[in-house]
């Protein structure tokens, strides 16, 4: 326990207590933000503060595992599965069941206070042990990792690949789509293509006339006149086709005057 | 540090490795095999796999070991669990292969990922697509089981709780028939099973903290030299039990069980009924008495606690419901009760008595479900208990089989459980826990009510219009149906070779 | 009873290990402070609608519906693929710091493991996973 107290220092206090507040705050701001996407970014910073932490306590590979996995790959797959959902669909809030939130925030807090309560008394009793001892006994940290992995955990590691698998295909099960017509060849597709009279070509481009080679700006032809096909069909159905500017055509009109169209 | 490479018993290990490289072919099979002959290699491969297996787990019941460091026990209560497991799987996986009920093909999707109601879902039907990766879904969740009732770490016991979970999850939500409810059932069970997952992962950590290690043996050491200071041990027990009572459906850890229940395809429901009460109570044994056996005065009154709500609350709301499958839910959430009344007596009799009766129940369970996918209406199994009136006259032979199923359940003579109960009482008055034996035997007369009343439905009311049929099915729910039935009524008459299997089995090595 | 704290251990040796964590985010932060603030006092600022928008392509940015809509679920498959990958390279991780000690064994035993994970990869593809159309 003395042990405890003299290796009291600045450097490791003023990481925790910027992390660790960090870490709450980001926890707490998951929990009250309405958005589902600023929750998962809180998520996110939680986890990289718990990462740094980790590496302060001599545990450097659990430190990356978190920023690779847990802040990478599962953040990641947090997103996804909004934007699948889609981030603006908000939750109904209403109780289905009446007083669940009340009950539900009263056992919440119990439990809280049970488990810091429990956990601080007995961590101020007993002390801590570090993970220095075991790291300098196999060399590393990571070294002890590896050889715990491949020795008593063997079996449970392989057990983890049947997990993953499991995981992926269901994943698959769930949600591949999978085609019961044939899928279409490229002929079909070309065939299908010209069938209804279809422009055989590319789509005249801007030309020699353009003015502007935006897209949504359409080509002017030598009389004068514009070529809506040039713009993008989506541009056209929306509306979106920018005017011409009167001078613009004037202009053009004078400079093929004479000119075979 | 010198890295010694570990010694793996693969003799003992072998049921395991077979039933986990049959998974992985079966995943290749869904691979490379065209659609027209998935169905029958999986089929072949399932049970071929299953079936050896059991035979491998026969002639290795007379080894103890511990292997894989400490982290895997296989003793001979190991060896019953994963026996009866494997046999309990491959009537499951009968039921799962049935194809001759439905008319439009098993009892799974065609594609679960076709939108219920669909254009797709309706293509897919009328092709005869069938969803064969349920096959190695059941062989993952088999293995599983397998791991957990051999779990000597919680770490193992973690990562084998979830190779179990994930693949039943998947599985519940895969019902041709009522896409919505099945879906919906298998997000709870997978929203709350993370859940509780997260529970034990918390309560094995502060075990570890107390202890300093998350095998078995040592942390047993632990509780035994370690005097004093010991609220991190409480909340961890308490913790792990979370885990372990939500997946064995005990009250106040059993709401997912009615809507599972329900909302799964009826084989699944049928086969995670049986199996996964063994593979759950296993652990849960293994854990408390290997690890825990130094505070048992500490867990026992969480097991009292639990026990009572259980065998109160499942018996009550049971009466109440109107659909057959939830009322098997609540049903199982009462028997888990039961169970616990052994579990708590935390005696070499009470493990034997509850191993016999996870056997028991586990046929039983099975049967019954084989029975519910038979009897049908137009839109599909008719789980409404309305519908079942007046089934005795229409067809006696699938009634009576029922009854047996319901008899058993409700603790009858002459039938499993009625000798499963029997034991797990006995247990608990040897034990010292007279007063919980008098509750379970005010709840078993409550559960006999409706048990009865379902029988009393089935014979003594007239048909109605709206009465269903029973379809006869294929040699593979028949077969089931009949292992269900007879094995049933011979463990109530004739129990004596089981409970010598047993009683030869001992206890878990440490 | 109190151990007096020794000179490898204790504060001096701690405050090294965290100096150059602290010193690196102060830095980092200073920086990221520093170029923002003097942006601000020496750039010139003409505002043009057309620098805010996400592409300076000239068009009105396509009208998108709350939030960026919904993506199709197949990118799931995409997500589940990469968290597969991903937690095998946690596991390689350590086999590949300490493979000269784990020997053949260690060798087998992540081979193995690499294999198994091939499998769904395999399923996926074959089963027409990865095919985007």
């Amino acid at each position: 326990m003395t042990e405890a107290v003299s290796d009291f220092n600045l450097g490791e206090t003023i990481v925790f207590w910027v992390c660790g507040g960090l870490a709450v705050l980001g926890a707490l701001g998951m929990i009250i933000s309405r958005k589902a996407v600023h929750s998962a970014l809180f998520i996110a910073l939680t986890m990289i503060n718990l990462a740094i932490l980790y590496v302060a306590n001599a545990a450097p590979f659990l430190g990356m595992v978190q920023v690779i996995v847990y802040t990478g790959a599962v953040m990641m797959l947090f997103l996804f599965v909004l934007m699948v959902v889609g981030v603006d669909s908000s939750d109904s809030l209403v109780e289905t069941i009446k007083g669940q939130r009340f009950a539900g925030l009263l056992l919440g807090i119990g439990l809280g206070l049970l488990l810091t309560v429990g956990i601080g008394s007995a961590l101020t009793t007993s002390g801590d042990i570090g993970l220095t001892a075991a790291n300098d006994a196999a060399g590393g940290n990571v070294q002890g990792l590896a050889q715990l992995m491949f020795d008593d955990y063997v079996v449970a590691f392989q057990a983890t690949a049947a997990l993953l698998i499991t995981a992926a295909v269901g994943a698959m099960v769930l949600a591949h789509r999978e085609r019961w017509t044939p899928r279409k060849s490229q002929p079909e597709l070309s065939e299908e293509r010209f069938r209804d009279g279809g422009h055989p070509g590319n789509r005249p481009s801007p030309g020699v006339y353009a003015r502007h080679n935006a897209v949504d700006t359409p080509a002017l032809l030598p009389d004068g006149s514009t070529s809506l096909d040039s713009v993008p069909g989506p541009l056209r159905a929306r509306d979106d086709v920018r005017d011409v500017d009167p001078a613009d055509v004037d202009e053009i009109r004078e400079l093929t005057k004479g000119v075979d169209s | 540090m010198e890295f010694i490479s570990p010694e793996l018993d693969y003799a003992a290990l072998a049921p395991m490795i077979v039933v986990g490289v049959a998974a992985i072919i079966s995943v290749l099979v869904e691979a490379f095999a065209p659609r027209s002959v998935r169905r029958f290699l999986q089929l072949v491969l399932v049970f071929t796999t299953l079936i050896g297996a059991l035979v491998l787990v026969v002639l290795n019941s007379g080894m103890r070991v511990l292997t894989g460091g400490q982290s895997i026990a296989l003793d001979g209560p190991a060896w019953i669990m994963q026996g009866t497991i494997l046999i309990l799987a491959i009537l499951g996986g009968l039921l799962m292969a049935e194809g001759g009920v439905d008319p439009s093909g098993d009892a799974f999707a065609p594609r679960a990922s076709a939108l219920p109601g669909s254009e797709d879902e309706r293509q897919f039907t009328i092709r005869g697509y069938l969803q064969t990766e349920v096959w190695p879904f059941l062989l993952f969740a088999v293995l599983g089981m397998m791991l957990f009732v051999a779990s000597n770490d919680l770490l193992m016991m973690f990562i084998a709780l979830e190779v179990m979970s994930l693949p039943l999850y998947l599985l519940a939500g895969m019902a041709r028939r009522r896409r919505l409810l099945s879906q919906e059932a298998a997000l709870k069970y997978f929203l709350l099973g993370a859940f509780s997952s997260a529970f034990f992962l918390f309560g094995a950590a502060l075990i570890y903290g107390y202890s300093g290690s998350i095998a078995f043996g040592p942390i047993s050491f632990a509780i035994t030299t370690k005097a004093g200071e010991n609220t991190l041990l409480l909340i961890g027990i308490a913790m792990l039990l979370v885990g372990l009572f939500f997946k064995i459906g005990a009250v106040p850890f059993h709401q997912w069980t009615p809507d599972v229940y329900q909302g799964a395809p009826t084989p699944v429901t049928g086969m995670m009924a049986a199996t996964v009460k063994v593979a759950a109570f296993g652990a849960l044994m293994r854990l408390l008495y290997v690890a825990f056996g130094g505070v048992r005065w500490d867990w026992e009154i969480l097991l009292w606690i639990v026990a009572i709500l259980s065998m109160l609350v499942g018996s009550i709301i049971a009466i109440s419901q109107s659909d057959i499958k939830r009322m098997l839910a609540y049903s199982s959430i009462a028997q888990a009760g039961f169970i616990l009344v052994g579990v708590v007596a935390a005696s070499p009799q009470g493990l034997a008595s509850v191993l016999f009766y996870l056997i028991a129940y586990g046929f039983t369970t099975i049967g019954a479900f084989a029975v519910i996918s038979l009897v049908r209406n137009a839109s599909g199994e008719a789980t409404s208990i309305r519908d079942w009136a007046g089934l005795g006259k229409k067809s006696p032979l699938i009634a009576a089989i029922f009854s047996v199923f319901m008899l058993s359940l409700a603790g009858i003579p002459l039938t499993g459980g009625f000798i499963g109960k029997w034991g797990v009482f006995a247990a608990g008055v040897a034990a010292g826990d007279a007063w919980l034996v008098i509750v379970a035997v005010i709840a078993s007369v409550i559960a006999a009510f409706f048990y009865v009343r379902v029988i009393v439905l089935m014979y003594f009311a007239d048909p109605t219009p709206d009465t269903a049929a029973v379809v006869i099915p294929s040699g593979f729910t028949t077969v089931s149906l009949a292992a269900g039935a007879t094995l049933t009524i011979a463990l109530g008459i004739v129990p004596q070779p089981i409970l010598d299997i047993i009683a030869n089995a001992g206890v878990f090595i440490r | 009873m109190l151990k007096r704290p020794s000179i490898t251990r204790g504060v001096p040796r701690a405050v090294n290990v965290y100096t150059p964590i602290l010193v690196l985010g102060l830095l980092a932060f200073g920086f990221a402070a520093f170029s923002v603030i003097l942006a601000t006092f020496t750039g010139p600022k003409r505002y043009n609608r057309a620098k805010v928008d996400a592409y300076e392509c000239g068009i009105e940015a396509t009208p998108q519906p709350m939030g960026g809509g919904r993506f199709p679920v197949k990118y799931y498959l995409t997500a589940m693929m990469f968290i597969i990958f991903d937690i095998e390279l946690v596991f390689l991780y350590p086999w590949a710091v300490a493979a000269d000690q784990l020997e053949v064994f260690g060798l087998v035993a992540i081979v193995l493991f690499l294999v198994n994970l091939a499998v769904p990869y395999i399923y996926e593809w074959r089963r027409g996973g990865l095919e985007w159309d």
